[in-house]
């Protein structure tokens, strides 16, 4: 067990149209840790969540991932480095006619033969987890229901459910709140320090707004332009650091 | 030359070319060799576009609009025009107007149309006679006719049913948002290909070759609609597939499943709905298309109707035609419900 979970090392994506979303991005994220990554939009915070779910393929550069470069790794691998490295969104991304339980069963197809799913066959083992992740998201009573009749919030504790039956050492969340009301949004952070805290998965969020960041993250990493700007302790981010990360006459939005 | 140039002479250069081509059959032949002798016209035509071309040019150079300029011209020369001109101090008005008389003169001519056969006395009587036969159905022939129309409607259900599959698999090899691989796309440019060949193919067609192949009947129609359902379906299907919502893709796909479950888990519980509906509606037009296929040797209730149509025995048509009528109706109906029952 090493004590990076992951490394980055001079990491470049540029997608096919030119744009150079990632310029030579490298930082280290410590096992258990709950990092941040803001910066402003377009300065290619999803993209670098993409990139080490490998859901994109990096241009160049290495993604280590519990010793081994990730980065380019094809096939069957990379639906490995998918497992182990989950993820949740800003819309969610459930399947909206299906039931919630359906939906968490979803976080097992990885570890299954493809009859078997078509088929729908999930081992009472799937079933049982499944219900042990939506209980811990505290939505076990809605498990019969529609994922599309469910409040955002809900429908984003549901994905967090997803995700954990992947049984992941990476939680990745692009977003996860930007869509939710404020009481909301706390809500679901504070399933996600739950499962950063009880479970022990790292995190790495990317998130909007600074009085959030400031509650949650142990670190932060500040992105701009496709580079890193700011790498630091939530704290230290003052208004000067502010006004560096999202320019000059930017104003903090507080919510609580 | 810029592109909308090289496109408003080539619109203008047709629309001199079919106007001097016209003009030139009315004033110095019209006889039928004349309208044969193809190598001729189109050397003819060849010119004639030349000259119109070169002719637009020169006007539109000369700030005067032609047609063509007026269609392509780009957004941004529209943006400055000046004050309005009167249409009829324009060319391109006077452009169209030729083109339009002229063409309602040529088809005129060539269906031979004519007030005096309309209103003819023994034309009339005849039609008369058949319109009397029609609505006097011979209720005898009744079992028959349900008997073929069973037939039909089978024909057209079995077709329908054996396309499905068929469709379904392809629909998501010739659909641009699954196959986006450079090799993928080359299957994806082969299958749409494919389709739209077999689409342009009339199922008449169709029926012709296989009740050559399998002799004349209900499996020869069969045959031929399930060949055009298949294309028809699977771009349908394909259409929708490209329409789907990328959350729930990326959201399966993030949990590393394969590609296969994806596609059933995150794009097919999109799809099922839109799929049926269209299918439906495919079936309904197959009823319509089993018949007309019946006429050319499809087997069905249109087999039946050629055959009594050939004997001038109108009662029993206007049997056929009832029986007809009646089963395209109720399935129109019944499809419509059904499909607004779906969303
Ligand atoms: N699929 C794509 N193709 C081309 N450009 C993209 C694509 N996705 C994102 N970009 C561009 O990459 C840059 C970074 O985008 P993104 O990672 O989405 O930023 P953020 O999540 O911080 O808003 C932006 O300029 C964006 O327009
Ligand atoms: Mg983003």
């Amino acid at each position: 067990m090493t004590e990076n979970i992951l490394e980055i090392k001079n990491l470049v994506k540029t997608y096919p149209n030119g744009t150079r979303a990632l310029k030579d991005i490298s930082f280290k994220v410590k096992r258990g840790e709950f990092l941040v990554i803001i910066g402003l939009s377009g300065s290619g915070k999803s993209t670098l969540l993409r990139c080490i779910n490998r859901l994109h393929d990096p241009t160049s550069g290495e993604i280590i991932f519990n010793g081994s470069n990730i980065a380019t790794v094809e096939g069957k691998l990379v639906r490995q480095v998918r497992k182990k490295i989950a993820m949740i969104f800003q819309h969610f991304n459930l399947i909206p006619r299906h039931t919630v339980m359906s939906n968490v069963l979803m976080g097992r197809l990885g570890n299954m033969g493809t009859w078997a799913s078509i088929w729908g066959r999930f081992s009472s083992d799937d079933q049982k987890m499944a219900m042990k992740y939506l209980e811990l998201v505290g939505i076990k009573e809605k498990a019969k229901m529609r994922a599309d009749n469910l409040s955002g919030g809900q429908q984003q504790r549901v994905a967090i459910a997803r995700a954990l039956t992947q049984t992941p050492e990476v939680l990745l969340a692009d977003e996860p709140v930007a869509s939710l009301d404020p009481a909301t949004s706390h809500t679901v952070m504070d399933y996600l320090k739950k499962v950063n805290n009880e479970l022990g998965i790292t995190v790495i969020a990317n998130l909007h707004f600074l009085s959030l960041v400031r509650e949650y993250a142990t670190r932060v990493i500040a992105l701009k332009g496709g580079e890193i700007v700011f790498e630091g302790n939530p704290s230290e981010i003052d208004d000067a650091w502010f006004e560096r990360i999202y320019g000059a006459g930017a104003r903090e939005v507080q919510i609580h | 030359m810029k592109g909308h140039t090289v496109k408003q002479l080539i619109f203008d250069g047709i629309m001199g070319a079919y106007l001097l081509l016209v003009s030139w059959f009315m004033l110095f032949s019209s006889s039928p060799e004349a309208f044969l002798n193809l190598n001729q016209n189109t050397q003819l035509f060849v010119l004639f576009f030349l000259v119109s071309a070169g002719l637009a040019y020169f006007i539109n150079k000369k700030g005067y609009k032609t047609a063509g300029e007026l269609i392509f011209e780009p957004a941004h020369k529209k943006a400055q025009q000046l004050e309005a001109v009167s249409k009829l101090k324009t060319i391109w008005f006077w452009e169209l107007g030729l083109f339009l008389f002229f063409t309602f003169f040529v088809a005129f001519e060539v269906t031979h149309f004519s007030f005096t056969e309309l209103l003819d006395k023994d034309g009339f009587d005849g039609a008369i006679r058949l319109f009397n036969g029609l609505s006097h159905p011979n209720m005898d022939l009744l079992p028959k006719a349900v008997v073929n129309i069973v037939i039909t409607i089978f024909m057209a259900f079995l077709s329908t049913a054996l396309a499905i599959p068929i469709a379904f698999v392809l629909s998501f090899m010739s659909a641009k948002n699954i196959m986006n691989s450079p090799a993928a796309f080359a299957v994806y440019m082969l299958l749409r290909t494919a389709f739209n060949i077999m689409r342009s193919i009339e199922a008449l067609i169709w029926a012709i070759i296989f009740s050559v192949w399998v002799g004349i009947g209900p499996f020869a129609g069969m045959l031929a609609l399930m060949i055009h359902s298949v294309a028809s379906l699977a771009k349908q299907y394909s259409e929708i597939i490209e329409t789907v919502s990328d959350g729930p893709i990326e959201g399966i796909l993030s949990t590393g499943a394969s590609r296969l479950q994806m596609i059933w888990y995150a794009i097919v519980p999109q799809v099922v709905l839109p799929f049926i509906s269209f299918t439906i509606y495919r079936w309904d037009i197959n009823i319509r298309m089993a018949t007309i296929i019946g006429l050319v040797g499809g087997g069905g209730i249109g087999t039946m109707l050629i055959q009594y149509q050939g004997q001038a025995m109108w009662n029993e048509v206007g049997t056929i035609i009832l029986v007809i009528a009646f089963v395209v109706w109720f399935m129109d109906t019944a499809s419509a419900y059904l499909r607004e029952a779906l969303k």
